[in-house]
């Protein structure tokens, strides 16, 4: 953990950081502008409450300004990874069900992709940076194998259920993107320790 | 205590008297007239606010007190007006209440926050009587939060709902310390520099962004400039010798919407005193007296409220006022 405290990496940390912040600002941005082309097409509200969907990392998060610096990266990261696959499945969908017809969904659609991975590359490097390195992704396919392997293979989704969950996917990544925007900016912060994270202060 | 709705007629018996016992009734000390009596009992038709008070009836030859009772004259509540606002993100958020017209009685204020399937606790303010406060137990939630208030008196109840996500109701304070001074030697340029919020708790993390407005005071029209960062900015574009009022506003650099505007402050970009104006005599006594042979115009002014004409952002002083225009019959 010694180089994570040198000042080079302070210094390679918060310029990662203030890239990531910028990266998460245009990723939230076009997502929202995403959420409501999506909704409109699919002839669903944009603001309806929509159950939590399986699968979806949900952004949500008690005690946010407790967590340590790698909790939060470690977290991201699993997110933005489930995010790629989930919107490579969307991507899939919409070619397979509109073809050609709804081509700007699709560019837009395959536009978030491209950044969400670039994030997930971006929090890796963070990852790297913090001595840590970045869970691999085998892992987490193999222990999904093996939560498969328990029970029966889920049913495929029908085609409401499908825009419904696209609706929650977009959704819960907007709140990801603020989210991630803010734990960049607590990483950046100076600290005594690698792993500390500071606390707002109690006030009545 | 008594209730009755404006407009109902009420009807008062004097304890366990009879009907056809002789008895005085009273309100607030002054004698009732019979023509509202009926026997005994006490007939008020169609009461009116102006009929609130403690009455009174005794018997009629003893004057013992039979009976007595403090008559409020009122309405049922209407639907209630609630605001939910969180001026202190990641903190909490509080939401404020009041009836659009009063009841004239007493009453009760109930209110619940859910969010999901989580009923929150809605801590009452220090001070307001009208507001309370909710601290965040998660943050980033996409479930919305639910807040129902209801009111009770003694002749009805009401209810109003807001549904709302964590993001919308965030609204930050305005923009504290705002001064405006000229910059010397530039004659089309004011420096502007604010603080955040007080109320704001971590800015680090939570940055604001700002939305400045200035105008010179003769001129209706605003000119807007939005910042990302930092709290000064200066304005390059002001015209010579007009004295302007500027404000800003805060808002959350990725959520919610922007605050109110910060209290406006006034300033006039530097001038060079005219050389015209000035004597021989003073010329030696401002030689002697420093090395600065210019006045500096006033610095930041914020106007007395008791001379501002108009209300909330656009508002204007009356000296100032004056004073620009005899400017602009001089020189424009």
């Amino acid at each position: 953990m010694a180089g994570a405290d040198s000042p080079s990496a302070a210094l390679q940390r918060r310029d990662l950081c203030a890239r990531g912040i910028r990266l998460a600002g245009k990723m939230r941005a076009d997502v929202v502008d995403l959420l409501e082309a999506y909704a409109e097409r699919q002839g669903l509200d944009a603001s309806a409450s929509v159950a939590a969907v399986e699968g979806v990392p949900a952004a949500a998060v008690e005690r946010w300004d407790e967590q340590t610096g790698t909790q939060r990266l470690v977290e991201n990261l699993a997110a933005y990874r489930a995010f790629r696959a989930l919107l490579a499945q969307m991507l899939e969908e919409h070619r397979e069900q509109l073809g050609e017809a709804d081509a700007a969904l699709g560019r837009a659609l395959a536009a978030v992709l491209l950044q969400v991975s670039a994030f997930a590359y971006h929090l890796e490097e963070l990852l790297r940076l913090e001595s840590r390195g970045p869970p691999a992704e085998e892992e987490e396919e193999d222990e999904e194998e093996e939560e498969e392997a328990d029970g029966p293979p889920p049913q495929p989704l029908g085609l409401f259920e499908q825009k419904l969950r696209g609706l929650g996917v977009l959704r819960e990544l907007a709140q990801w993107a603020v989210r991630s925007a803010r734990d960049l900016r607590q990483l950046a912060k100076p600290s005594p320790g690698s792993g500390s994270a500071p606390s707002l202060a109690e006030s009545p | 205590f008594q209730y009755a709705r404006v407009g109902a007629d009420v009807t008062m018996k004097c304890g366990s008297m009879d009907w056809d016992a002789a008895v005085t009734w009273t309100v607030n000390g002054t004698d009732i007239d019979e023509s509202h009596l009926n026997g005994s009992y006490l007939i008020l038709k169609n009461v009116d606010l102006m009929q609130s008070g403690q009455y009174f009836c005794y018997e009629g030859s003893s004057w013992h007190l039979k009976y007595q009772t403090y008559l409020r004259v009122g309405t049922p509540p209407k639907e209630p007006v609630l605001m939910c606002r969180s001026n202190n993100y990641p903190k909490g958020f509080y939401c404020s209440w009041h009836l659009p017209t009063p009841t004239y009685i007493p009453n009760i204020f109930n209110i619940s926050v859910i969010h999901g399937t989580k009923e929150m606790v809605c801590e009452k303010d220090a001070v307001l009587k009208n507001r309370c406060h909710i601290r965040y137990l998660q943050l980033f939630s996409t479930v919305k939060y639910k807040v129902t208030l209801t009111v009770t008196n003694a002749l009805g109840k009401n209810f109003t709902t807001l549904t709302f996500d964590e993001f919308a109701i965030v609204k930050p304070d305005p923009p504290e310390s705002v001064v405006a001074k000229p910059v010397p030697n530039n004659p089309r340029r004011l420096e502007v520099s604010w603080q955040n919020p007080s109320s704001w708790p971590d800015p680090e993390s939570f940055p604001l962004k700002f939305f400045l407005r200035y105008r010179p005071l003769i001129l209706d029209q605003w000119q807007h400039v939005e910042l990302s960062d930092g709290t000064s900015h200066t304005i390059t574009d002001a015209y010579a010798g007009k004295e302007y009022i500027i404000q800003v506003a805060a808002k959350d650099n990725d959520i919610g919407t922007w605050s109110d505007w910060s209290v406006a402050v006034h300033a006039t970009p530097w001038t060079e005193e005219p050389k015209h104006l000035t004597t021989e005599a003073q010329i030696t006594e401002t030689t002697s007296a420093s090395t600065s042979s210019f006045m500096a115009p006033p610095t930041t002014k914020i106007c007395d409220k008791g001379a501002m004409v108009g209300s909330g952002a656009v508002a204007v002083c009356w000296t100032a006022g004056l004073v620009v225009a005899a400017y602009s019959v001089l020189f424009i």
